[in-house]
């Protein structure tokens, strides 16, 4: 950047005046000229910086946490995709699978006996009609049911389900707001991709947007501590008795 | 999370653009080096889960193999899974052997700035870790 020498602040050129909404700190030259030219003195100079290096930290704790957010959010699109793409892949590779079991693993909570009779009555229905399909299915010559995927998955914590995933074209997409959607497995993967993308470019704004903010509180620190130091000189220089006072706190 | 850039008193110390750009710098490097400490230790995590997982599917005899994609675990025969482990293997290790090159070279950045900062300023700035 050009040091803007015409500037009557006495400040340095800066490239920005301010990034989407965050005021830049302008670097001082000279903390003297700086003093004389603002009309501050040393203690209102020191507040105001102050006041700035704070709102500079509102700022920094909202980006942080927009920033969590979306590195939260990047590995999840990613996993979604991983399964769109297993699906896909083994479509038509699947065998003919029979028997779909209710599966508990590590439950360690008692059930009535009322509860647990109807539990088996169900799981009994369910293997019945697995049966009636078994048979129908030895009958005819064409099966119908392919199955691509045998997936556990979590019903409840520490109990799973077993899920027959047959060969589909389409999948459903959460898109949030108690919405959900069906796409075709490309226009998933492709819908999936898009949000990937966008997701990754609006962390990359971010974290540049983070480097920029966190140049300008440096600049404020240094700011800071020059006028106190500036300060303190000129009262030694007025031979005034400078109260001992630890380094200005960076 | 400062890494201390307080200035002892009294000294009437001239601060120049150019200083005020190393400061940046160095902080903005300080940040990154952080970041990638740990990012550099998950990733050594995830390569030594991996490498237990591959230990225990050989130690196993199962024909089909429940391996985890995003929330499910999924049926799938032992070879694919064995060729998927090693895909994952492969890229987790390439991807902190390009960490680790990066944490050494901000490391070295670092200590240029530091020379060039203390030869300027000597007592009057503080770039340790606090």
């Amino acid at each position: 950047a050009q040091m803007s020498s015409s500037s009557p602040s006495g400040s340095g050129g800066d490239d920005l005046s301010e990034r989407r909404g965050i005021p830049a700190a302008k670097f001082i030259q000279d903390v003297e000229t700086y003093l004389s030219q603002s009309g501050f003195d040393s203690n209102s100079a020191l507040a105001f910086h102050q006041e700035r290096l704070q709102q500079y930290k509102v700022v920094e704790m909202k980006l942080l946490a927009q920033q969590r957010d979306l590195q939260a959010k990047i590995p999840d699109i990613e996993k979604c995709l991983e399964v769109v793409a297993t699906l896909e892949a083994r479509k038509g590779t699947g065998e003919v699978e029979l028997g779909c079991a209710l599966i508990l693993t590590a439950c360690f909570k008692t059930f009535s006996l009322k509860d647990l009779i109807s539990m088996l009555a169900c799981e009994i229905e369910h293997v019945v009609s697995q049966n009636i399909v078994l048979a129908s299915l030895e009958e005819s010559t064409e099966t119908s049911l392919r199955v691509s995927l045998l997936a556990d998955f979590e019903v409840s914590e520490g109990i799973y389900s077993r899920a027959c995933i047959e060969d589909t074209d389409s999948v459903c997409l959460w898109l949030g707001a108690n919405v959900m959607l069906e796409y075709s497995c490309e226009e998933a993967t492709a819908l999936l991709k898009n949000n990937l993308e966008n997701a990754k470019a609006s962390l990359e704004v971010l974290v540049a947007d983070l480097q920029f903010l966190r140049d300008q509180v440096t600049v404020t620190q240094v700011t800071i501590a020059r006028i106190y130091n500036f300060d303190v000189h000129q009262r030694r220089v007025n031979q005034v008795t400078p109260t001992a006072i630890a380094a200005a706190d960076a | 999370m400062q890494q201390g850039k307080s200035s002892s008193s009294g000294s009437e110390m001239q601060v120049t653009w150019e200083d005020q750009q190393n400061i940046n710098t160095f902080s903005r490097l300080n940040n990154r080096f952080h970041e990638l400490e740990d990012d550099i230790k998950f990733a050594k995590e995830k390569c030594d889960n991996l490498e237990d997982a591959g230990n225990e599917l050989i130690l196993s005899d199962e024909e089909m193999v429940r391996f985890q994609i995003g929330e499910v675990f999924a049926h799938m025969p032992r070879e694919e899974v064995e060729t998927k482990i090693e895909e994952m293997k492969e890229a987790t290790f390439k991807s902190l052997e390009k960490l680790q090159q990066e944490k050494e070279s901000i490391v070295s950045q670092m200590a240029e700035l530091k020379k060039v900062l203390y030869a300027k300023f000597k007592d009057s700035i503080n770039l340790e870790e606090d």
